[in-house]
């Protein structure tokens, strides 16, 4: 199966002079994207900013999220020829297994629909209004704000769904009779004319969540793919290009390898806003390369962690603990940022932690068969079946080891009593570490403070409030239930960042 | 040092290592050594006696050296493997621990250097020293007194102290690094002498020293005979250069032709090491052939699927397992995370898995590691 997996407006493939195929599965998908020169990127920016200002600047937000609301929905049909070739493509790209890759594109595909989009905007701008035009601050909304607050009218439907934006947005104030006139501020967001995404391929979806915010600020936006998945991001910019050809004009995808420095450069030298996702080598190089008055974004390498209470660990709860933690391990098959490598399980429990690591490898077992852990590269597994050798001598050295693991490497639980965060070899690979008390887990996370992000949490009430102080005083950016671990919502503070005011730049017009 | 028992198996190994590595040992010869050895280290060795067990495979259970089970060269991480007192023992060499900063390093208690040396000093002439020639040996790694805990320190020290010509030693420490003006003064002399020498050192030193070379403008067209052996990975060192282009580097800036130049693979968990075939097959037949690793008599190397841990079908590419008879001490089955695929005559390594980054957003880079080591290497 041969698929042209870019999307580059405007580039006549008849003048490519070079092609890259990269070869999937011993050849059973072959990707094909053109061999860029820097001159060529410099090109294709200037021709999707140059159709920004024509497509996609003056478009009302309403707009853009009703025509990324159509590509979404195109995706969740089954039998839709793009979501069939995503489908049958993406397990032999990614290596994930079929169900596994279904359920992702169900669950991503859901957050770039219409409702999730809106509540997105409401939550990170309030009146999504600003970036259609100006508006009034409400309150402290913006930390700012008029004297006595009170400001009405602010439509935020209206905002969305009106005629054309830049239009008069001016809300009337509510004065007092008695009192001078507040002077109005009002506010308006504007997102970069061009911005540069560079993307990780460990989860398919990711890029195109990225792609998809960019383009709700009305940035024409170049987005390298990433040689894990460089398939759903182009497959997402044909579609979108079908849909609503205007806004296709503003958005360029296509893969070239991160060493290609000269590329990196070129790109970074056209944008006023990068957005980088990957390994700390990847983040870095960006860092080192990037222009003055060029604004970052890092999405760096994370590491999630889950931890159980005592109370927790008892009938039921004990199981449903034990199934949430085996489901935030299978999911992604742990490769992504919040998929936890360890679990903290609190002793004094009616099932104890080396009871409750048996409990997490039963319902890894489960899972097994409803969502198969993928393919992995002969690194990959010689890497699982030395850390099972390795915890086996432990236990052979009279350490308190325990290993559940499946007959093959599908999955490998350890329970080793030794203190610390061990960051696993992924996979399916977790750790149990008991603990005579779940505060005493935030000096175990010390040396990791910087790369914290998602803890799932099963506690309740007051230990659950002083647990989550203790958690985000040590540095994590989110305090979820084990089932949540897996799907942050689309208005989560990705790595404690603001997913959309972080695109933008404000302007206060104060009068 | 080892008991009676041991040091009667290590004279019957030491008499066959002597015979060389030209004199093969069947599978019914090898197979006999290695099912006593196993049985021996089983007996000496608690915590592989009970490994064994727990796979269903004591000395009763199995007959044939392929079902003795291996040893993961993660769990000298973890304990002593070594079959006796681990307090008795001449030497350890430690991993070196440059692959993973921080992370544990892997122990290696070797009773009964007599046994190293046996095979090592056969194997090295074979491959290195077809020609019966006698050379300088100049090393950029520093010596075995400053390195007591590596391998490779104390093997090119044995090399040159009994294959070695006069002028052998080591131009390297562990503070200042190469020695480059003592090195090239020697090598100077050397290429005006018409003497040819032996180079010796880590893959990732001769990168070091020829970046320099090159940028300085400096070569030799070193004498005719003169060789080179490097070795090991240098992943997440400063830069990594494929193995055909750092070839294509020491041709050009040495002088050296490329039949003269022979990897060697070892590994601290090993008492015995493979080496290039090239030399041998260049001296022998005069030409050098594919680059193909071999192995001594007394060691097999199985390739298998790291799913299954089973062998793979001949060919196909999977993770190598090795069996050691000198590995007396320690224990002779060895299950490695090095890739390779066997071919005609021996293996061809892929690459070392150890270090190989695992995907993904939450990848564990070196950086990660060094966090959660405090630094430490």
């Amino acid at each position: 199966m041969r698929i042209d997996a870019f999307h580059l407006p405007g580039v006549d493939e008849a003048g490519i002079r070079e092609w890259e195929l990269r070869e999937y599965g011993g050849g059973e998908v072959v990707l094909r994207f053109p061999v860029l020169e820097p001159d060529e990127i410099r090109r294709l920016a200037g021709r999707i900013r140059a159709a920004r200002a024509i497509h996609l600047a003056e478009l009302p937000v309403g707009a853009i999220v009703r025509a990324i609301d159509r590509v979404a929905a195109l995706l969740q049909q089954r039998d839709h020829p793009a979501r069939v070739l995503a489908e049958t493509a993406l397990p032999v790209i990614t290596g994930y297994s079929p169900p596994m890759v279904r359920l992702i594109l169900d669950r991503m595909t859901a957050d770039w629909r219409e409702p999730a989009l809106l509540e997105l905007l409401r939550r990170e701008l309030g009146d999504p209004g600003v970036l259609d035009g100006f508006r009034v601050v409400e309150g402290d909304e913006w930390g700012g704000g008029t004297p006595g607050g009170a400001v009405g009218g602010v439509d935020v439907g209206a905002g969305i769904d009106a005629g054309p934006a830049g239009g008069p947005g001016a809300v009337v104030l509510a004065t007092s009779p008695t009192a001078p006139p507040p002077q109005p501020v009002r506010v308006r967001a504007y997102g970069p004319e061009l911005a540069f995404h560079i993307f990780a391929g460990n989860i398919p979806g990711v890029a195109v969540t990225s792609l998809v915010r960019s383009l709700l600020v009305k940035s024409a936006t170049l987005g390298k793919t990433a040689s894990g998945d460089p398939l759903l991001p182009a497959l997402f910019a044909q579609i979108l290009a079908d849909v609503a050809p205007g806004i296709g004009e503003c958005l360029a995808v296509c893969y070239w390898p991160g060493t290609a420095t000269a590329l990196q450069q070129a790109a970074l030298r056209e944008v006023e806003l990068a957005v980088v996702y990957g390994g700390g080598e990847t983040v870095q190089a960006v860092r080192g390369m990037l222009p003055a008055g060029v604004r970052l974004v890092e999405h760096g390498p994370r590491f999630s962690l889950a931890a159980v209470a005592r109370e927790e660990l008892a009938g039921d709860a004990a199981y449903r603990a034990a199934a949430g933690v085996a489901r935030a391990v299978a999911v992604f098959d742990q490769q992504g940022c919040v998929s936890p490598h360890v679990v903290y399980v609190e002793k004094g429990g009616e099932v104890t932690p080396a009871e409750f690591a048996e409990l997490v490898a039963r319902e890894l077992e489960v899972v097994e068969r409803e969502l198969p852990r993928g393919r992995l590269s002969i690194e990959e597994a010689s890497a699982i079946q030395q850390l099972r050798g390795a915890a086996e001598f432990r236990a052979l050295a009279g350490r308190d080891v325990r290993l559940f693991t499946s007959a093959g490497t599908e999955y490998t639980v350890i329970y080793d009593d030794e203190p610390g965060f061990t960051p696993s070899c992924l996979n399916r690979v977790l750790r149990v570490t008991p603990v005579a008390d779940l505060a005493e887990i935030p000096p175990h996370l010390a040396p990791l403070r910087a790369y914290l992000q998602t803890v799932g949490l099963a506690a309740r009430g007051e230990r659950r409030a002083a647990l989550a102080d203790l958690l985000g005083r040590a540095g994590v950016s989110r305090i979820t239930t084990l089932e949540a671990m897996p799907w942050p919502p689309p208005t989560w503070h990705h790595d404690g960042q603001e997913p959309m005011r972080e695109l933008v730049r404000w302007v206060d017009w104060e009068g | 040092m080892l008991d009676s028992q041991g040091r009667a198996l290590a004279a019957e190994l030491v008499r066959i290592f002597e015979r060389g590595v030209g004199e093969p040992l069947d599978d019914v010869a090898f197979n006999n050594l290695a099912l006593r050895i196993f049985a021996y280290q089983c007996d000496r060795n608690a915590a592989y006696g009970a490994y064994a067990r727990l796979r269903g495979r004591t000395p009763e259970a199995i007959s044939h050296w392929r079902e003795i089970p291996a040893v993961p060269t993660a769990a000298f991480k973890e304990l002593p493997l070594v079959s006796g007192d681990p307090d008795r023992v001449d030497a350890v060499f430690r991993t070196s621990g440059t692959t993973r900063g921080g992370e544990r390093r892997g122990e290696h208690y070797i009773p009964d250097l007599t046994l190293y040396h046996a095979s090592l000093l056969p194997n090295f002439a074979a491959y290195l020293l077809p020609d019966g020639a006698e050379l300088p040996m100049l090393s950029l790694l520093p010596s075995d007194r400053e390195l007591p805990d590596s391998s490779l320190a104390h093997m090119i020290a044995v090399v040159s102290d009994r294959l070695g010509a006069p002028g052998s030693r080591s131009y390297a420490s562990v503070d200042a690094g190469i020695d480059e003006a003592g090195l090239e003064a020697a090598l100077r002399r050397h290429e005006a002498e018409g003497t040819p020498v032996c180079l010796l050192g880590t893959s990732f030193a001769f990168v070091h020293w020829t970046d320099s070379l090159r940028a300085r403008g400096v070569s030799f067209r070193l004498p005719p005979g003169s060789r080179l052996m490097d070795t090991g990975g240098y992943k997440g060192r400063s830069r990594e250069v494929a193995a055909d282009e750092l070839r294509a580097t020491y041709v050009e800036l040495l002088g050296i032709p490329e039949p003269f130049l022979v990897n060697e693979y070892g590994m601290a968990e090993m008492c015995s090491q493979f080496y290039d075939t090239v030399l041998r097959e260049h001296t022998r037949k005069g030409a050098a052939g594919p680059r193909v690793k071999a192995a001594p008599p007394w060691v097999r190397t199985v390739v298998v699927d790291p799913e299954t841990l089973e062998p793979v079908p001949p060919g196909e590419v999977g993770i190598l397992r090795h069996y050691d008879l000198a590995n007396l001490g320690s224990v002779l089955a060895v299950q490695t995370e090095d890739l390779g695929r066997e071919v005609e005559g021996g293996f061809v390594l892929l690459g070392r898995a150890a270090g190989a980054p695992p995907r993904g957003c939450s990848i564990a880079t070196d950086l990660l590691l060094e966090a959660v080591s405090g630094g430490e290497r």
